[in-house]
């Protein structure tokens, strides 16, 4: 008898096992694939490109994304461009997978997207293009002594409250766009203004600007930096 | 009626076969009436092969092993077909048990010194049984054919390219190719479903005849020694004085035992379910963090923490180096006391060992790891380390998330662990001394003087001279702020 009802018990028992296919262990299907490539803009901007240029696009070590300026003045194509390859002999890397990085195509659009979205903002008329030629260093060293030696010095080797933007190592790991980048938009996030904002002066022309490029970009040298340089406290400011 | 049928039928098979007579004996033959719960273990194990092999038959109907469809086959498995995830996750569960239990049959038989002379063929015969089951594991991870086993393979790959000159020739022969491709996946299948399993159920016939030939070990008492002279002799005497048939006495606990295997399996797969698949693999992501299965964790600790100079010795040499051990042991201590309470060295060894394997996997899930493999590209420089640096030091800046430094060094706090935090370097190096050790390396960081460009060398240094304690507590006195 007890026998009996044992057996009953442990057919009923598998038989409700089977039925019930509800169990606390068991899977359920991801609403979205977790592991399908991000199109989020923040999570690609927070795993690519903040570690250098910032969490929210500022206060990174390289320059901000996170600028309306900027972002005004660089086309789409142009965003694309740089971020899928790099920019060569800088320290940028090449961040799509044409280039052997990790973003496809279709990430870096939502990337450069966001970045409208989130940092942009009306579009300046006046602004020198983006793009442009190396001018004439001479006429650089004026405008420099004007608009740039009151915060990096006089010969531009650091001063107050900036430091040395004739640095060979520095010029040797920065291209001559990003000087010019630099120029134009300022380091908001650091301090530096823009093209319209330096105190009393008017604002820096297209050709202004690229004349002062050319003059930074004349101090580069054929072997910058040493193996063994002596470093001082090159680093800080004074 | 019936009974005198199924008696007839049964003799008409057992007049051809022969079974209860070749079988019989076996299954009465005496044990040793000390054999108690303690040697439950083996059968243990041995059921959870069943299992495994049971489950493993029905995955492989709905399974296809092709780099295209694997991962989709599992989708379906796991989540429309009819409890088809019980079966995955019974699956998976059984394969952790079946390895947990064998590592504590393992411990168990050298603990109670079983390997020593009669059974040093039982033994070796067990270890090559554990090879198998690890096998069996590492195998069955990389079926999922999801991320965690791309990285396992690549691990796994990665050791066996290190064997000198043959590896780059096993790599070939296992993937099916130099990289991991499509043909890899039919290589790991075969391995799994027909190759390893077959040479598994070989061996444990070997090991179960051993087990009956050999007699099963009695409990070892202290001060008893095992002299090969006279020791199967007292053996016999003894089990046939005062041992009880394997059936069913100690059959009975074995039953008893199996139950409970069972159960834990049960509840284990209902509560925990399947494991994995965890994303389809893909080479070019690589912000995975990869969750081997347990017993592998332990190796994924090793490999993050070795220095890199240790690697391929410990890597290769250190299995290669414990399967020598393991399988010399019973030629080392072939007799001689059994019972651990006169065996330090055995106990100190189990201890080392436990304590280590432990505290390495704790190391792997708890480890913020090492190295952080997005840290360059993730982790922004700490804005208080970006402010006020020269436009030379930013560069440096870039530079440690650019070569990767931060997948080894944290900032703030945030970083790979490999290597010493880098906040405040400069108040314990001096330039030069940063200078050699980033273009020299050394204590376990690589030499970067063939990656570094002596601007960017200069660059670097400029900027790790910023992380300065007294940088934060001082700021540049007398700056002007540009917009004041
Ligand atoms: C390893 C550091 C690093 C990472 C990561 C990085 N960048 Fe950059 N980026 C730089 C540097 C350095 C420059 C300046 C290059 C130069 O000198 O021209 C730069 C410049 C740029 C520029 C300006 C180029 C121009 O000339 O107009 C854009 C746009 C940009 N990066 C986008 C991105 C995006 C998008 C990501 C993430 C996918 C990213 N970067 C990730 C270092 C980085
Ligand atoms: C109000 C002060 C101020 C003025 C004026 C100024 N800068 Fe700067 N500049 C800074 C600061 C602050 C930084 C951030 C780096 C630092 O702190 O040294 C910087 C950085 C730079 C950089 C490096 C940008 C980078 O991303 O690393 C360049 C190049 C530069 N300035 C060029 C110029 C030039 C050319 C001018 C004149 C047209 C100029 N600056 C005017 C304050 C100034
Ligand atoms: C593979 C991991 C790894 C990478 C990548 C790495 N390091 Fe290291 N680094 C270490 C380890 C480990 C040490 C500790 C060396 C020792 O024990 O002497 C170290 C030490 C240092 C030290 C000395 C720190 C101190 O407090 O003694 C500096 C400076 C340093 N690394 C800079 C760098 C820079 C700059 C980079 C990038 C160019 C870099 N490291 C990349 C692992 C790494």
């Amino acid at each position: 008898m007890i026998r009996r009802l044992f057996m009953v018990l442990c057919g009923s028992g598998v038989v409700a096992l089977a039925a019930c296919d509800w169990m606390p262990g068991r899977p359920e299907r991801p609403t979205v694939d977790a592991h399908a490539p991000t199109m989020a803009f923040e999570p690609l901007w927070n795993t690519h490109c903040a570690g250098c240029h910032g969490a929210n696009g500022r206060d990174g070590a390289a320059r901000p994304l996170n600028d309306p300026l900027y972002l005004s003045l660089a086309d789409d194509h142009w965003l694309h461009m740089i971020t899928t390859h790099g920019v060569d002999g800088t320290l940028m890397p090449a961040m799509g997978t044409a280039a052997g990085g990790p973003l496809t195509p279709a990430q870096i659009t939502v990337l450069i997207e966001g970045m409208h979205d989130h940092w942009g903002g009306a579009a300046l008329q006046t602004a020198p293009p983006l793009l442009g030629e190396l001018g004439a260093a001479d006429a650089g060293a004026t405008v420099f002594a004007s608009h740039c030696a009151a915060c990096h010095g006089d010969d531009g080797t650091g001063g107050h409250g900036a430091g040395s933007v004739v640095d060979t190592s520095f010029l040797a790991l920065t291209s001559d766009q990003a000087l010019r980048i630099a120029v134009i938009c300022g380091r908001i996030d650091l301090g530096m203004p823009p093209f319209d904002g330096r105190r009393g002066l008017p604002p820096l022309t297209d050709q202004q600007v690229s004349d002062v490029v050319a003059w930074l970009a004349a101090h580069r040298v054929a072997h910058p930096g040493a193996p063994y340089p002596a470093v001082t406290s090159q680093g800080a400011q004074p | 009626m019936i009974r005198a049928t199924t008696r007839s039928v049964y003799d008409w098979f057992e007049a051809r076969l022969g079974l209860e007579k070749t079988l019989g004996p076996s299954l009465t033959h005496a044990v040793p009436q000390s054999a108690k719960w303690w040697y439950v273990f083996g059968s243990m194990t041995m059921l959870l092969f069943m299992v495994q092999v049971m489950t493993g038959i029905c995955l492989s109907m709905v399974y296809v092993p092709s780099a295209d469809e694997a991962y989709a086959s599992l989708e379906y498995l796991t989540y429309d077909q009819q409890m088809g995830w019980f079966l995955r996750s019974l699956h998976v569960w059984g394969s952790h048990l079946m390895i947990a239990m064998m590592s504590i049959h393992m411990l168990q038989v050298f603990l109670f010194g079983a390997y020593k002379f009669p059974r040093e063929l039982t033994w070796i015969v067990g270890v090559l049984l554990f090879v198998c089951t690890l096998g069996m594991g590492f195998t069955g991870q990389v079926l999922r054919w999801d991320q965690d086993a791309y990285w396992g393979m690549g691990v796994g790959m990665a050791m066996a390219g290190r064997v000198p000159v043959i590896g780059p020739e096993i790599v070939h022969l296992v993937l099916g190719g130099p990289i991991i491709g499509g043909e890899s996946l039919s290589r790991f299948f075969a391995l799994h479903v027909f190759i390893i399993p077959g040479t598994l159920i070989a061996l444990l016939g070997v090991h179960l005849l051993l087990v009956v030939k050999c007699g099963i070990n009695e409990r070892p008492t202290p001060g008893v020694l095992v002299d090969k002279a006279t020791y199967r002799e007292t053996y016999d005497r003894e089990v046939h004085r005062r041992g009880m048939p394997f059936f069913p006495n100690a059959a009975g606990r074995d039953m008893i035992a199996c139950g409970l295997t069972l159960t834990v399996l049960f509840v284990c797969a209902m509560m925990f379910g399947p494991a994995g698949p965890n994303g389809r693999p893909d080479p070019m992501l690589i912000d995975t963090a990869p969750r081997p299965d347990f017993w592998f964790q332990s190796i994924f600790a090793v490999l993050a923490l070795l220095p890199p100079y240790m690697e391929t010795f410990l890597i290769l040499g250190f299995p290669l180096l414990a399967g020598a051990v393991l399988i010399l042991l019973p030629f080392l201590s072939g007799d001689g006391e059994k019972h651990w309470k006169r065996r330090p060295m055995a106990v100190l060894f189990v201890s080392v060992l436990l304590v280590s394997l432990g505290s390495l996997t704790w190391l792997a899930y708890q480890s913020p790891w090492s190295p952080v493999m997005d840290a360059w590209s993730a982790l922004p420089t700490p804005a208080q380390y970006v402010k006020g640096r020269s436009p030379l030091a930013l560069q440096g800046a870039i530079v440690v998330q650019n070569k990767q430094c931060r997948n080894c060094h944290a900032l703030d706090g945030q970083g790979g662990r490999r290597g010493p935090a880098l906040d405040g370097v400069a108040s314990r190096l001096n330039s030069d001394q940063i200078i050699r050790q980033v273009i020299q390396g050394g204590g376990n960081m690589p030499a970067y003087g063939q990656h570094l460009t002596p601007a960017e060398t200069t660059a670097v240094t400029a900027f790790l001279m910023t992380l300065h304690d007294q940088w934060e507590h001082e700021p540049a006195t007398g700056r002007r702020t540009p917009r004041d």
